[in-house]
């Protein structure tokens, strides 16, 4: 599956279906400082995300 | 039962709530926030202190939609432009657009105004203790912008996240009588009353109703955080959260009963007149006049 980042930046992860929970996990996020979209729309962190999605990470800026 | 696909899973109450649910949701909780804790009177005239970041962004919007339930009350919006280089400049924008959008009466005052330098020349040397000298530089900034729209409460973004952080970051210092008068009970004080709406909403929840009201805007973070106690303590709870959900609420119950035990048994500094300045503090000189002199302002 496509992930892109929160830099921007796209990494190719070879993954069958997996929670999203998981895919943060592998990638050392932890789920509540993230937001997660599949193939442009929010999902929650246990939704099943498959080899064919896109999944994009934003992370939610401190500091006011 | 609800078909539509959730957008969160709030880990805390266990529950999944779709787009819509998750909207009604929020604005049902911070009306309660309101109501039960009784932030808001009638007449009131609300000082929204609208940073352009994403939680007064979102108090902002809450606040518009939850006014006609709230009597005879009024909503201002006021900027504090610290002046620091590749952060503020966006977040103003941002303030000055949305305000635009809503028809909120917008103010914007400067460090450079009312202090005579911006925060980034005043912290040459001192960077390690940038959050303090823009807090008490912030706070005196908005309440001379509240004093002068004529508000009679002052509303900030904080929200559970940063509310739980506070709690445990004054008993790491053993800062009791902190812990206890940072409290909604801030109209013992002189200054105009504080209210925090968003206490009880997570950062979480507060960045997705953004992103589901088309108002999310990617902005950098302050880059003098990294010098900050809150970062550490942010990092630790988050983590804790995550593995033990509700933990943040606990430390807001934990605040809660120490309050209640507290109550009548803690001597407090009595409040008078700054020797330099005449703002009401609790000592001979107020915290900004101590700054300044620090400072060579």
């Amino acid at each position: 599956m496509k992930i892109i980042l929160p830099d921007q930046s796209i990494q190719t992860l070879d993954r069958g279906s997996t929670p999203v929970e998981n895919v943060l996990s592998d990638l050392g996020i932890n789920s509540l400082e993230v937001i997660v979209s599949r193939n442009g729309k929010l999902v929650s962190e246990d939704t099943v995300v498959g080899a064919d999605d896109e999944i994009r990470i934003i992370r939610i800026a401190h500091g006011g | 039962m609800c078909v539509e696909p959730a957008v969160i899973y709030l880990r805390y109450a266990k529950r999944h709530l779709c787009r819509a649910h998750l909207i009604e949701d929020i604005e049902q909780r911070v009306l309660s926030t309101v109501e039960n804790k009784k932030l808001i009177s009638t007449g009131d005239r609300i000082a929204v202190a609208l940073s352009g970041g994403k939680d007064s962004t979102a108090l902002l919007i809450l606040l518009c939609r939850l006014l006609p339930a709230l009597k005879d009350v009024s909503l201002v919006a006021i900027t504090i432009d610290e002046g620091i280089t590749s952060y503020r400049e966006d977040t103003v924008h941002s303030a000055e657009d949305l305000t635009r959008r809503l028809g909120i009466e917008h103010h914007c005052i400067s460090f450079t105004e009312q202090f005579g330098d911006p925060l980034d020349d005043l912290l040459k040397g001192r960077e390690s203790q940038a959050c303090s000298i823009c807090g008490i530089l912030r706070k005196k900034a908005l309440n001379i912008g509240a004093h002068r729209v004529g508000a009679t409460k002052l509303a900030t973004g904080h929200n559970l996240d940063d509310e739980a952080q506070s709690v445990l970051m004054n008993v790491l210092r053993g800062d009791l009588p902190r812990l206890v008068r940072n409290s909604g009970n801030d109209s013992q004080s002189a200054f105009i009353q504080r209210i925090k709406p968003l206490a009880y909403i997570s950062e979480k929840e507060i960045a997705t109703y953004l992103i589901l009201n088309d108002a999310w805007k990617n902005l950098p973070e302050c880059p003098y955080t990294r010098y900050a106690l809150r970062r550490e303590v942010r990092t630790m709870l988050t983590t804790l959260e995550y593995r033990y959900p509700g933990t943040m609420l606990r430390l807001m119950e934990s605040k809660r009963k120490i309050e209640y035990y507290c109550a009548g048994s803690m001597v407090c500094e009595p409040i008078r007149g700054c020797r330099e300045c005449g703002d009401p503090c609790s000592g001979d000189i107020c915290q900004v006049c101590l700054l300044r002199r620090s400072l060579g302002l």
